[in-house]
């Protein structure tokens, strides 16, 4: 065996040093005007070949290797009685009530950064909800989801520009507006197939990044939009000054000014957003609209013979999906204060894309996992910040081979015979 | 146990008492500054130059004595001239305490950044944000060690009006917030003295190809191109203007002028006029330390690393003369006084820009050399 | 002739030059797609790694004294050509053939993993600065008169246009008349059936990302010496690009590539001379959805009816 692997071995090994030798091995260097080589350093040559070597052995072993990580006793696999127990209706409602109450504590019980990643973690999530019902839900091919997210938060920053919107009258109208940015997008796409759904989406996406990068008597260009006005608590700001006719939260409440009260009032919004998204989310996949959006999933041709109306199904999907993304973008701009083009590429489709897949689509509480996951994790390969981005592109490699279906998939809602 | 591991052992342990006896008392005296810029993406060359100058600073300031016998040290901080990172990382930067920023690079970075920065009373000294918004919001701890667009744009119009005296200009920007702001004040220093200008359009950074615009180049007859914006754009427009037959004079802010432009456009960046601040690794006062950045094979030409140099020494100046690390004090002691740094004599307004600062018409040359057509 | 004909004229041929090179990378798209029905988002970087290959080669050959032009051009090409379809092959083999006929996004977001992998290998080995090589071929023609104003067309641009050319042809040539031809264009009718006819169909799928990243190795080369200048993120716009193009010309179809190269070259090049160069990627993408939007196949595609 280890004799008719020898030349795949050889091969592979070999392929391993053209494919780093030149590209890794030496480096590009600038010397003044002249373009020169140098050798990227006795590191890199070894890690070549030992990449090299590796590779080179496992093809040898490869059989070996295949047959003693059958042997092996394999991922733990959850107990029986969890599975069972999972699917009590009252432990659902137990451990969602446990869940809700720990991230409302959440902000009392860690410090500012921590509070203030878990609110970047919930905006995740609210556009993780909102393209999964596109995705995950309806199975249309979105790539230009950002565009949506970019809607709602120049939206809210423009009426605040011109029209001193405050941020409740920002929200609405944020939402309402990239919902009809969706449903413009969705009119002519439902004609298109997969895969041009796709690309189109794709462009639509960049085509609103490059107009709001470009239209600078409009959005300021590449420069963005500033001062974005913060949220208020009834009327009350969280600042340390109030403005003219306004007055601070913590005048009112009588304690002492510390920015991080913002910061937990930032999250809890955001909470309250979040929660109020799973709720109209759930309620809607148990109306006739979201079986339809799943009919539309599996088999259009069927959904079409039922009966069912192809063309509004997808619409409602873009639309429903478009409105939560300008939500996120209202709140995101609100948080930063600031918003430019450039958080608006295309790299964070991907992301949420990644999320909604990651997560396993359909199934939110998936989803809601793999956005902690997907954001915590670059924060904490903070330290290997040169290696951050790659790492994640190899995370997302890694993750479709091993586990395509996602890390919880849908449980559908079934009902199985008992003998 | 034997006479020579008896020996070995007790120097290993002397070793270690020294090294955690001396990591504690570095960890009880050091005051912290954080470096924030771009590490990664498509603009981190600036942010490697506001890296290696702050930082050379730290390790010479560290070497001479320390600040008040605190060693200073630098951490750094990756915001990929992204808006939203920048912000992430000002919130972490509050979370670790750490009271002094150099940074950051891009203006839009810093704009969001300082909102949090002036809120939580850190220092904050930008060694490369020109846009003038940022010091006009009123903010006691922000401070500036380069010089704001408004200045540039002038020096280069009045230049190009008194001593070019072209016919026809044309005047291109890169649509951000530097370029289009030095060549909106170039063109309108132009028009005022009545110099013609045909063509104001906009490109976009990162793009490659310009052949279109230099088509309507020729076509609109110019002798003359100002440019605003950096040195990736306007490298590739004087290659391929060579190229295809568009022979006139170009000129260009700061953001131009550094080693790059001349490895991009080689012989087309001969004559091309620059505004820079007189050059600080040519002064002969800095020749020291010119060559200890070429000691560690760091560039010391790029436009951000000297004034980077000069934003931690002044806040390791301010924070001697002030006596204490507190932010406030630092403030008050930079904004009256003067320091003496290698970017020349700094001292700071009300709204914490620089004082004066003077910007130099330069000829470049397609070696990267220069000469200084004006004083 | 009136200038404003020679205006029109020089951007016709800009845009027939940059056109070239999208068809060229659009290739790749097409072929992969027609085959698998996948869309290969790691092919732009592949596109920036021929670039950063010819550069390397072309630096390290200047650094031992070889000064002959079409040498160091050759020499790019081959050793350029070589490595990506090591890479191409060897991305198919690791990131896409074990999640073949499946749920369609799951290839995808291992593609997009494979693109953001790939962008971060490159800036990691060789920094993110942009890299500059001096011009290698200068001069060219001028059409028109002297002293008014006239189109120039530089040797490069010519290169670039024989070599596109040369590289169509012989694809076609391949694709038409020779054995591992015929098996490609069986598999893009039904892979399936053409397996089940005992053609390696693993074997040409293979092919089919090594010829596609071949061509895109030839027009990294050949911007690269264009411009001159690199940088890790050229790969992701001029990937975007090539894939408008396909999809403009009719994806699954060769011929359809290059004349949606072609095409968005030259109204990107019409926009920003006419109008303004700031829209020219709105119009591409606008350009696009009307396209698809009239003629969802795109214009040389075959409209596919769905079986059920």
């Amino acid at each position: 065996m280890i004799r008719t692997n020898l030349k795949p071995a050889v091969i592979s090994a070999v392929v391993v040093v053209v494919l780093s030798g030149l590209l890794m091995g030496v480096r590009l260097n600038q010397d003044g005007t002249n373009l020169t080589l140098v050798g990227a350093g006795p590191d890199v040559y070894w890690k070549i070949a030992i990449a090299a070597a590796f590779i080179f052995f496992y093809n040898l072993f490869r059989d070996h290797l295949a047959a003693l990580w059958k042997a092996m006793p394999g991922m733990p696999k959850t107990p029986v009685q969890l599975i069972e127990a999972s699917k009590k209706p009252i432990l659902r409602r137990l451990f969602w009530c446990f869940l809700i109450a720990l991230a409302i504590l959440w902000p009392f019980i860690s410090n500012r950064g921590g509070t203030d990643l878990a609110t970047l973690v919930l905006i995740y999530v609210m556009l993780g909800l909102g393209l999964n019902i596109v995705v995950g839900l309806a199975g249309l091919l979105d790539l230009g989801y950002v565009g949506f997210y970019a809607v709602g938060a120049y939206g809210y920053a423009l009426l605040a520009m011109y029209f001193d919107v405050g941020f409740w009258t920002g929200l609405i109208s944020a939402g309402c507006l990239a919902a009809l940015f969706g449903f413009l997008l969705g009119f002519p796409v439902l004609r298109l197939r997969g895969d041009y759904l796709a690309i189109v989406t794709l462009g639509f996406g960049e085509i609103i990044r490059i107009l709001l990068n470009n239209m600078t008597w409009l959005t300021n260009g590449p420069n963005g939009i500033g001062g974005i006005p913060k949220p208020t608590l009834f009327g009350l700001e969280f600042s340390r000054k109030a403005s003219e006719g306004m007055q601070t939260f913590h005048e009112f409440v009588g304690i002492d000014y510390s920015s991080e009260h913002r910061v937990m009032f930032l999250y809890l919004l955001a909470l309250l957003l979040v929660l109020i998204t799973l709720f109209v989310i759930n309620r809607l996949l148990r109306m006739p609209i979201g079986r339809a959006w799943e009919a539309l999933r599996e088999d259009e041709i069927a959904c079409r013979a039922l009966g069912i109306n192809p063309t509004s199904v997808k619409l409602g999907a873009f639309t429903i999906g478009a409105s939560f993304a300008g939500f996120a973008g209202c709140f995101f701009a609100a948080r930063q204060g600031f918003i430019s083009p450039e958080s608006f590429t295309f790299i964070e489709s991907a992301i949420i894309l990644a999320i909604v897949v990651l997560g396993g689509m359909g199934s939110q509480i998936g989803i809601i996992l793999a956005a902690i996951i997907m954001t915590i994790l670059p924060e904490l390969a903070r330290e290997f910040n040169e290696y951050r981005m790659l790492l994640f592109g190899l995370m997302m490699v890694l993750m479709m081979i091993w586990r395509p279906q996602g890390l919880l998939p849908m449980n559908r809602p079934h009902l199985e015979l008992r003998t | 146990m034997k006479m020579a591991h008896k020996k070995a052992l007790s120097q290993i342990i002397t070793a270690a008492a020294l090294v955690g006896f001396s990591g504690y008392s570095l960890a009880a005296d050091t005051i912290k500054i954080a470096l924030a810029g771009p590490v990664t993406g498509p603009v981190a060359q600036y942010g490697d130059m506001q890296f290696i100058g702050a930082k050379m600073a730290i390790e010479q300031i560290n070497q001479a004595g320390g600040v008040n016998g605190s060693q200073l040290e630098g951490v750094v901080f990756d915001d990929a001239c992204d808006p939203k990172q920048a912000v992430a990382v000002a919130n972490r930067i509050v979370n670790d305490d750490i009271r002094f920023v150099v940074g950051h690079l891009c203006s839009s970075s810093t704009q969001p950044a300082s909102d949090i920065y002036e809120d939580e009373g850190i220092l904050m000294v930008t060694a490369a944000s020109t846009s003038p918004e940022i010091t006009e919001r009123g903010y006691k701890l922000l401070f500036r060690t380069i010089g704001l667009d408004s200045l540039q744009g002038p020096t280069a119009g009045k230049y190009i009006a008194e001593q070019i005296k072209p016919k026809k200009v044309a005047v291109i920007h890169d649509k951000q917030q530097y370029g289009e702001g030095i060549a909106t004040a170039v063109r309108d220093v132009l028009t005022e003295a009545g110099i013609d200008v045909p063509l104001f359009e906009g490109v976009t950074a990162g793009d490659k190809d310009f052949s279109a615009l230099i088509a309507k180049l020729r076509q609109a007859n110019v002798d003359f191109v100002y440019y605003g914006g950096y040195h990736p754009e306007l490298g590739l427009i004087l290659r391929q203007s060579s190229e295809q037959g568009l022979d006139v004079r170009f000129m260009g802010p700061e953001g131009v002028g550094n080693t790059d432009i001349s490895a991009i456009a080689g012989e087309a960046s001969e004559g091309l006029l620059v505004t820079l601040p007189k050059a600080f690794d040519e002064d002969p006062k800095n020749a020291d330390l010119v060559e200890a950045f070429k000691a560690k094979n760091e560039d010391p030409s790029g436009p951000f690393v000297f004034p980077a140099y000069a934003a931690v020494q002044v806040i390791a100046d301010g924070i001697k003369l002030a006596g204490s690390a507190d932010t406030e004090a630092v403030a008050e002691a930079l904004r009256s006084n003067s320091f003496d740094t290698p970017t020349g004599t700094l001292a700071f307004d009300e709204k914490g820009d620089l004082k004066d600062f003077n910007f130099v018409v330069y000829e470049w040359h397609a070696d990267a050399s220069k000469t200084a057509l004006t004083e | 002739m009136p200038e404003s004909l020679y205006y029109f004229l020089q951007q016709l041929l800009n845009g027939l030059t940059v056109g070239s090179t999208y068809a060229l990378i659009a290739i790749g798209y097409t072929m992969v797609y027609g085959i698998i029905g996948m869309i290969n988002f790691a092919h732009g970087e592949i596109y920036m790694i021929g670039s950063y290959i010819a550069f390397i080669v072309i630096a390290a050959l200047a650094m031992f004294g070889i000064e002959s032009v079409p040498l160091l051009i050759f020499a790019a090409f081959a050793i350029s050509m070589l490595v990506t379809s090591a890479y191409g092959y060897s991305i198919e083999r690791v990131a896409y053939r074990p999640l073949r006929g499946g749920n369609r996004l799951i290839p995808l977001i291992s593609a997009i993993g494979m693109s953001i992998f790939l962008q971060n290998l490159v800036r990691i080995a060789q920094g993110s600065r942009d890299i500059a090589m001096p011009t290698l071929v200068t001069g060219g023609i001028d059409i028109g008169p002297q002293d008014a104003f006239h189109a120039s067309l530089s040797y490069m641009q010519m290169i670039i246009f024989a070599v596109t050319l040369i590289s169509m042809v012989l694809l076609t040539l391949f694709i038409s008349r020779s054995r591992m031809g015929r098996a490609c264009r069986a598999c893009a009718e039904d892979l399936k059936m053409t397996n089940l006819l005992g053609i390696n169909t693993n074997g040409i799928i293979a092919l089919t990302f090594v010829i596609g990243a071949a061509l895109a190795a030839i027009a990294g080369v050949l911007l690269g010496m264009y411009y001159g200048v690199i940088n890790p993120y050229i790969g992701f716009m001029a990937g975007l690009k090539a894939f408008t193009a396909a999809v403009l010309g009719g994806i699954g179809s060769i011929p359809g590539a290059v004349l949606g190269g072609l095409l968005l070259g030259v109204t990107e090049a019409i926009t920003a001379g006419y109008f303004s160069t700031e829209y020219k990627d709105v119009v591409s993408f606008g350009l696009l959805i009307l396209i698809l939007l009239f003629r969802p196949s795109g214009i040389l595609g075959r409209p596919e009816v769905e079986k059920v």
